[in-house]
């Protein structure tokens, strides 16, 4: 796979949700390609499928129909533990609600993806306080979620997505619940993760948000309505 | 996830609620100090047993009118059955058995004994050979046993136990004096050392007289024990044959019929003890496998009441890579140091209840050293099975499903 090889590659994704004799469809054959170190926002009204898409890019759901490889793995076919190994090892998420655990300290949180993949013990604490300092929230690591402020929260969230060095970077509206000025401060931060190399995917409402992206995907109704290339904004 | 963690994360959640905790472990609490007060207990009473019922000697054996009747219908065949035994008996096992080395003869009756004005009541009565103290270890601590002499003589001495010492003779020293042993008087030449006592029962309110004098005032019509000491222990059962041959031929009891009479030995005390203990400890498995069982449902019900609650934490886990395993492993863990914590509050309060009925009542007990770890590896049990389905339904929750719970 090459510097801007295929990282991630879908071909028409369906996902339906069945709702009682309804169907559901919350995408209706989505075919995608994602290369390494891309910078993509994912964009839509409220319903098109933006978080349905994203859970099956991040492995945390199967599509009903339809192939996803990342990393030329195929990933649509695995089961419930080889998707939990591949989530660990290739995916990063950071979500709208931060989902840190209320009752570990931000340093407990971000070890917790290397608690799953063996990592010894020094070796889990230095990485998790790499990731820390990383957000520049070394000096809080030892505060619980609720003595922290959101946007302080959501860059533990990131610490603990970076942590294991995953291919991709998942962000389903991580500026949500964040005032406009903490959201800013959280998107340079993604700024600046793209410039170190990481594969970032977010989905987002603000159209602000979607300047720093390289590349637009809107959707509409389960299916990709536009999508926007925009490599030749950077320098 | 480590062992450690998930410990240190259910150690949380039971000091968080520690009222819930308790009532959640009271089952398992109970199960576990009953069955440990019960193995106390019955650890107690064997040693017990051991020391001071079955201290007749390990080639010692009593042949009886009636030996150990466990039930109402070995009662009244008994009764129906068994002759009184003679004298006569004991002299055909002493010129015959060859493989017995003594055999000694007691009567037994009670009789109040007085001294002055001062009176003790009940006190055991036995009519003796010389040899029945040497043969079931009655100890002299003042004057002399009673010898050959006064048992052929027919001598009106006594030899009394430290009970009767004691309360007749708080002050004066009782050898030499003259006692009335119901309407006869006696004179004491000794004073049994202390034997303690038995459930209670003083094992030292006894009078021993010559068997001889006991025939004079109370007549020959009595049955007779008999104490019968083997050559040695390896000889032990071929005695006792021996013995009932002898006495089934003097019964003329056909080859068929059963023993009229009943043979005790230490071995067959501590045989009958350990089928009652066993019982004891059936009946006890049962009540506390109930309790147990109760509680271990308790523990499955509120272990489900954390999967739910911890929907969402589980979603977390598992959306950075939490497989089925681990989030299995983690909540088995919990229920099982759930139910370990109980088990340690349940040896503790059995630590306390063998101590405080050791104390308090003429109960003996003994807590041994196996009952801990015993109690963790049932509790681990409890745990484990118990734990097995909440912890299934947490591992196979659907991450976006459980990120999604509130
Ligand atoms: N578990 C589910 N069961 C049934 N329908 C679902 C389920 N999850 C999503 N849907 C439906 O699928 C469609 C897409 O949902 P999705 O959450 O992907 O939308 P979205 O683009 O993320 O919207 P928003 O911007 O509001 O977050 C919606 O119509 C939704 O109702
Ligand atoms: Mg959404």
């Amino acid at each position: 796979m090459g510097e801007n090889g295929n990282l991630i590659r879908t071909i028409d994704l369906w996902k339906t949700y069945e709702m009682g004799a309804e169907q559901v469809h919350a995408l209706r054959g989505v075919t995608l390609e994602i290369g390494t170190n891309e910078y993509v926002a994912i964009m839509g009204p409220s319903g098109s499928g933006k978080s349905t898409l994203m859970n099956l890019i991040g492995c945390l759901d199967t599509p009903t129909s339809g192939e996803y490889y990342l990393n030329e793995k195929r990933v649509s076919e695995m089961d419930d533990d080889e998707l939990a190994a591949i989530r660990n090892k290739e995916v990063g998420f950071v979500f709208q609600t931060f989902n840190l655990l209320p009752r570990a300290t931000a340093l407990h949180n971000v070890e917790l993806p290397l608690i799953y993949n063996g990592t010894p013990l020094q070796e889990r604490l230095a990485k998790a306080k790499a990731a820390l300092e990383q957000v520049e929230l070394a000096d809080r690591m030892h505060h619980r979620p609720n003595e922290l402020s959101g946007g302080q929260r959501q860059r533990v969230a990131i610490a603990r997505a970076l942590v294991n060095n995953p291919s991709i970077l998942l962000a389903d509206e991580p500026t949500g619940n964040l005032d406009s000025a903490t959201g800013s401060e959280i998107m340079s931060l993604f700024d600046r993760l793209h410039q170190q190399g990481n594969t970032i995917i977010v989905v987002t409402h603000e159209r602000d948000i979607v300047a720093h992206a390289h590349r637009a995907i809107h959707l509409l109704d389960g299916r990709i309505a536009r999508d926007e290339p925009r490599i030749e904004d950077r320098g | 996830m480590s062992i450690w963690e998930a410990a240190k994360v259910a150690l949380e959640s039971l000091r968080a609620n520690k009222l819930r905790s308790f009532l959640t472990l009271l089952g398992i609490i109970i199960g576990i100090t009953a069955i440990i007060a019960v193995i106390s207990i019955i650890n107690g009473l064997n040693l017990y047993i051991a020391e001071k019922v079955a201290n007749l000697g390990s080639n010692v054996f009593v042949v009886q009118k009636f030996g150990i009747i466990t039930s109402h219908d070995q009662w009244m065949d008994a009764v129906k059955r068994n002759k009184d035994l003679k004298l006569e008996d004991a002299r055909a096992i002493q010129d015959r058995c060859r493989n017995c080395e003594a055999v000694g003869v007691e009567v037994h009756t009670y009789e109040d004994v007085k001294y002055g004005n001062q009176t003790v009541e009940e006190v055991g009565i036995g009519g003796i050979t010389a040899n029945i103290l040497p043969l079931e270890n009655y100890e002299v601590d003042l004057g002399r046993a009673l010898s050959e002499f006064d048992v052929d003589h027919a001598r009106y001495v006594a030899f009394m136990g430290a009970d009767v010492g004691e309360n007749l003779f708080p002050h004066t020293d009782p050898l030499g004096k003259q006692v009335r042993i119901g309407r006869t008087k006696f004179t004491i030449v000794g004073l049994g050392k202390k034997r303690g006592s038995v459930f209670g029962q003083s094992r030292d309110n006894y009078a021993k007289i010559p068997l001889s004098t006991f025939q004079k005032i109370y007549g020959s019509r009595r049955s007779v024990n008999i104490t019968v000491k083997a050559r040695s222990q390896q000889v032990m059962d071929e005695a006792e044959d021996e013995a009932r041959v002898i006495l089934r031929a003097r019964h003329h009891l056909r080859y068929n019929a059963e023993d009229d009479f009943g043979i005790v030995s230490s071995q067959g005390i501590n045989d009958l003890w350990k089928d009652l203990t066993e019982k004891i400890f059936v009946v006890a498995i049962f009540v506390v496998g109930i309790s147990l069982v109760v509680g271990g449902i308790v523990i499955m019900n509120i272990m489900l009441v954390s999967v739910i609650e911890r929907t969402r934490e589980i979603g977390i886990r598992k959306a950075v890579g939490a497989r089925q395993p681990d989030i299995l492993r983690q909540f088995l863990i919990e229920s099982v140091i759930l139910c370990c914590a109980g088990g340690a509050i349940g040896i503790a309060l059995a630590f306390l209840v063998s101590y405080g009925l050791s104390k308090a009542t003429p109960l003996p007990s003994s807590f041994p050293l196996w009952a801990p770890p015993f109690a963790f590896a049932v509790c681990t049990l409890i745990g484990v099975f118990f734990g097995i389905h909440p912890a299934r339904k947490a591992a196979h929750l659907d991450p976006i499903e459980a990120l999604r719970a509130e």
